[in-house]
C-alpha cells in the first residue's frame, strides 16, 4: 500500500512513517512526506498514493481543505485525519469532505496501527 | 473579554498529563498557579513554542521546556534525529497538541495557529504575558517544564 504522509512537524512525520513502515507492517510503502497541503496535492497528484495520514493545522492550505481537494483527484484514496483538534465539529467537518478515519493526537504507536489496519481491512 | 477560570485551566492540566501519559507512560507531577501574582520560579526554560488564538478567544498557550527535557522525550519516541531543529519542532508540537485538545471542552470558535518556536531566556514569559495568566508546572522524571495559558473569551457579537 502506497503512503503519503501531511504534517508541519518533522517529528511527527518522521513518527508515523516509522510506525507504518515497520518491518511488520510489510505492506507499506512510504511515496512522500509533505509539510503543508499545497506540498499534499503536488505529491498526490505526482504519486497516487492509496493511503494518506492527513494533519488539520497547517500553514499554507489546511488539512480540511487538502482532503477535499485530494477526494476530488481520487475518490477512493483512504484519508487518515491525525490531528490534536478534538472537539467534534472538526472531525465531523473532515469526514464530510471525504476522510475516513480521525486520530486524535497524541496517540501511541499501537493506536495509529489499530486505526490504519481499520481503515485498510476489506 | 472575559478571563477564564480555574475550572478551564484543568482543560489542560488534563491535556499536559495526557501528552506525558501517552507518550512515556509516565504521570507527571502538576502545579498550577498564577505565573507573575505568586511566587513561581522561572517558568521560562531553553525551548518556548506558543500558539496564537482567534476567533472566540485571544491570547497565547506557552509551552517551555529545557533542552534535556526534549531530548529525552525524544529519545522515548525513537527518534533518532536530536538536533536544536528537531527539539523546536517538538515543543512546537507538544504546545500544538494541548491547544488542540482543549477544543474538546471550548469548542471549535477557540481557532488555533500554527506553533511558533523559539529559543529562550530566563524569565522572558514573566515579559510578555497578561498580569492573570495561569501556569501549569510540570514534572516528569528530574525535568521541569512549563505550560503558561494567557488566553481570554473575546466579546460576542
Amino acid at each position: 500500500m502506497k503512503l503519503l504522509i501531511v504534517d508541519d512537524s518533522a517529528l511527527i512525520r518522521s513518527r508515523i512513517a516509522r510506525i507504518l513502515c515497520d518491518k511488520r507492517m510489510n505492506d507499506v510503502q512510504l511515496l512522500g512526506m509533505a509539510r503543508n497541503g499545497k506540498e499534499a496535492i503536488t505529491l498526490f497528484t505526482e504519486h497516487e498514493p492509496e493511503l494518506v495520514t492527513m494533519d488539520i493545522t497547517m500553514p499554507e492550505m489546511d488539512g480540511v481543505e487538502c482532503t477535499e481537494k485530494m477526494i476530488e483527484i481520487n475518490p477512493d484514496c483512504n484519508i487518515l485525519v491525525v490531528s490534536a483538534l478534538s472537539d467534534k465539529a472538526t472531525a465531523l467537518k473532515a469526514l464530510k469532505k471525504g476522510a475516513r478515519g480521525f486520530l486524535y493526537k497524541p496517540f501511541s504507536d499501537e493506536d495509529l496501527i489499530t486505526a490504519f489496519l481499520e481503515l485498510t481491512s476489506p | 473579554m472575559s478571563a477564564i477560570n480555574e475550572k478551564d485551566i484543568l482543560i489542560f492540566v488534563e491535556a499536559v498529563s495526557n501528552f506525558f501519559f501517552q507518550i512515556t507512560q509516565e504521570k507527571v507531577e502538576i502545579k498550577t498557579a498564577y505565573l507573575l501574582e505568586d511566587d513561581v520560579p522561572s517558568a521560562t526554560f531553553d525551548l518556548t513554542s506558543y500558539i496564537t488564538l482567534s476567533g472566540g478567544f485571544t491570547g497565547r498557550i506557552y509551552f517551555s521546556a529545557p533542552h534535556s527535557m526534549l531530548t529525552h522525550l525524544l529519545l522515548v519516541m525513537g527518534e533518532q534525529n536530536r538536533s536544536d531543529e528537531r527539539l523546536l519542532d517538538a515543543a512546537g508540537e507538544i504546545a500544538n497538541t494541548i491547544s488542540g485538545n482543549a477544543r474538546k471542552h471550548f469548542g471549535e470558535t477557540m481557532e488555533i495557529s500554527v506553533p511558533t518556536s523559539q529559543t529562550t531566556k530566563s524569565n522572558w514569559l514573566k515579559t510578555v504575558v497578561s498580569p492573570r495568566s495561569y501556569v501549569i508546572l510540570v514534572k516528569w522524571k528530574h525535568y521541569r517544564a512549563s505550560v503558561v495559558v494567557d488566553i481570554q473569551r473575546a466579546e460576542q457579537k
